[in-house]
């Protein structure tokens, strides 16, 4: 017997009664179930809960909230500003950003181990965790979040789902990406003594933008 | 290599140690207290990942093939490993095939468990660390001795010694922050040129097909995305039904470690990078290892629920006293206590399941519920049943058996010890006596009561 085969065998030899799918199935979403009943009541205004979430001292990311996503480019450029970061920018090549007019702001797709600013757009947000969805395709590239010393992220403030499981149920029958990044808060680590400290090797600084239309 | 009586030994002679684990597990404590605080139905939050766990472990072989179905579908390719070796073995071959130099490697227990660094380097492969902790553990060649913070030995003194003395750049002042700067600067390059990047998983998702890392650093997605190989290594108990369920129990695993409520990076692989992707590795192998598992599902399987977030050793009174390195194998603490007899054998390591006063506070704090106080009492009894106790164990336990047996005695024994054992008695605890040493060296005996139990029901007390 093979490696796989072994220890399928073994397996069978303590789980001889395999149930069929349908009931496997039915407990599985029962369990779901008996699991949500035990969550703690959280605000039912997905916005507020998030951006408390968000900037919790814990998660530690800033949040503000703009009108319009044609406001995005100004909010970045204060941001660099204020955090005395030159103005130019890795822009996630995603075409609803890229739309928009940069000018006086310097872009760049490209990403290096250098880069200060990275400026991306969120698939969606998670309001009890203050969370930002990504999804990896073409649109998005993966390192477009771990990469740069600062990471400003825009988000639609009506793809805020509740809670985890919102996520996963709307989800659920959709092609998977490479990657699903779940991303809360900057950077950190605890790895000495426990203390927590910011930019361990992902971003020191994450600036949520929510924004309410895109017009 | 030193006996556990030796190694307890060197630890309790360490006072910098016991100041390190206590400033680490210290502050992990307090930050889970407050998150558990802070979700009043946790008790029953408790029970219900159990039994999330306790199904996927339930249809072990039926989710199992689930996953490799959806894996296969998404282009990753699957190895299985009946054991430490094998699984080792298939790992440097991959490597191999890869002309791999440079391995970088995001922390994974697994990877601990089957002596992963050690096979890699005896490859002849560079080997670079990245999870902050790894790499100063790393620097100063030891292994890990907490599950969750594998430097919970070094305090940040230590840090800065070692990090003066290896990184290109030195850290610009010795404050915490600015030693993990230097940790930045210092790893940045080896992300770019690794040929491989290693990771293990906290989660085999069933559904998809897609493994789940969870992490704080962003090290993780560093390592195994520039890479044109991420190797994957996983326990077959990592199985889940779903995201979903990977997700609920995230939730429970991470307040338990660390007092967030997730971490900052919850990520799911799925396959190799996609048709126009910018990044991703080109090939994603799963190595699945069994090592033991199987075995476990017979008379242990409520031990697959683990999902190693490190609470239990930060509240056991033991660990806090010796550290991980006294235990001697990959996972120290009760957890490793019932783990370490099943891959290196009981004969072995006899003395862990008795490194434990059974006060229950590790199951109390399992996420899980796991009956670790019970499955450390199984281990001792099959200990003795099997013949792997030393002399001087069986017989003072027949000794106490024939005295325990016979009130008269047993009470008339008492009389004499506990007014001598008063005697050495300052403050209701005892320091120092003669033959107590084995106890008191290392810390204080409590006092006997002025009227022991037995007396005190004589004299009527306790009756309505």
């Amino acid at each position: 017997m093979n490696a796989r085969e072994t220890i399928f065998a073994a397996i069978r030899a303590v789980q001889r009664d395999a149930a069929a799918p349908a009931t496997i199935a039915a407990e599985a979403a029962a369990l779901s179930e008996a699991m949500k009943k035990t969550l703690p009541p959280q605000d039912p205004d997905r916005l507020a809960l998030f951006t408390a979430r968000a900037s919790a001292e814990k998660v530690g990311a800033t949040v503000e909230r703009i009108g319009s996503l044609a406001d995005y480019p100004a909010a970045v450029a204060r941001y660099a500003q204020a955090n005395g970061l030159p103005p130019s920018l890795a822009l996630q090549p995603d075409p609803r950003l890229q739309r928009l007019a940069w000018a006086p702001l310097d872009t760049s797709e490209t990403l290096t181990p250098n880069t200060l600013l990275s400026v991306g757009f969120a698939r969606g947000g998670i309001a009890e965790t203050g969370t930002l969805i990504f999804h990896s395709g073409p649109e998005s590239p993966i390192l477009s979040s771990y990469l740069s010393l600062h990471h400003v992220v825009a988000l639609d403030a009506r793809a805020i789902v509740a809670q985890l499981e919102d996520y996963a149920a709307a989800e659920k029958f959709g092609a998977a990406p490479h990657n699903v990044n779940l991303i809360t808060g900057a950077s950190g680590t605890t790895d000495i003594e426990g203390v927590l400290a910011r930019g361990a090797h992902g971003p020191r600084k994450l600036h949520i933008v929510i924004f309410d239309s895109v017009f | 290599m030193l006996s556990f009586e030796q190694r307890v030994d060197k630890a309790l002679g360490d006072k910098q140690l016991k100041i390190a684990i206590e400033r680490t597990t210290g502050n992990a404590r307090r930050k889970r207290a407050a998150a558990v605080a802070a979700w009043p139905e946790f008790q029953a939050a408790r029970a219900a990942a159990a039994a999330i766990k306790d199904h996927a472990i339930g249809h072990m072989a039926y989710y199992l093939e689930m996953f490799e179905r959806n894996a296969l579908a998404s282009g990753a390719q699957i190895h299985w490993a009946r054991d430490d070796k094998e699984a080792c073995a298939i790992v440097v071959q991959i490597c191999k095939d890869a002309g791999a130099k440079t391995v970088t490697r995001s922390k994974s227990m697994l990877g601990e468990e089957i002596g992963l660094p050690h096979a890699l380097e005896a490859a002849g492969l560079r080997r670079v660390e990245t999870d902050l902790a790894e790499h100063i553990i790393q620097l100063a060649g030891e292994a890990p001795s907490h599950i969750i913070w594998p430097a919970a030995h070094r305090t940040r003194e230590d840090v800065a010694v070692l990090f003066d003395a290896h990184h290109h750049i030195k850290p610009d002042t010795h404050e915490i922050e600015s030693m993990v700067e230097s940790a930045r600067r210092e790893l940045r390059r080896d992300f770019f040129t690794a040929e491989v990047g290693i990771s293990g998983a906290n989660f085999l998702v069933a559904e998809t097909g897609s493994i789940c890392t969870i992490t704080n650093e962003g090290n993780a997605e560093l390592t195994v995305t520039p890479p044109r190989v991420h190797i994957v290594t996983a326990g077959i108990e990592k199985i889940v039904a779903s995201t979903e369920h990977a997700l609920q129990l995230t939730r429970l695993l991470v307040r338990s470690a660390t007092g967030a409520d997730v971490t900052q990076y919850t990520t799911f692989h799925c396959g190799p990078k996609q048709p126009g992707d910018r990044d991703g590795p080109e090939e994603f192998h799963l190595v699945l290892v069994d090592h033991g598992r199987t075995k476990m599902l017979a008379d242990m399987a409520e031990m697959l629920r683990c999902l190693r977030c490190g609470a239990c050793l930060n509240h056991c009174v033991v660990y806090r006293a010796i550290g991980g390195h006294a235990y001697g194998g990959a996972y120290p603490g009760p957890m490793g206590s019932v783990l370490t007899p099943v891959f290196d054998g009981l004969e072995q390591t006899r003395d862990l399941p008795h490194a434990c006063t059974l006060n229950g506070q590790c199951r109390q704090v399992c996420p899980v519920d796991i009956p670790l106080p019970t499955m450390l009492r199984h281990w001792r009894a099959e200990s003795y049943e099997r013949g792997f106790e030393p002399r001087t164990v069986t017989l003072a336990l027949k000794i106490w058996a024939l005295v325990a047996a016979r009130p008269k005695l047993y009470r008339l024994g008492q009389r004499f010890a506990l007014p001598v054992l008063r005697l050495f008695a300052k403050n209701g605890w005892i320091s120092s006596g003669p033959m107590l040493g084995g106890w008191t060296d290392a810390r204080d005996l409590p006092a006997p009561a002025a009227k022991s139990f037995l007396s005190r029901i004589a004299d009527g007390e306790g009756r309505p």
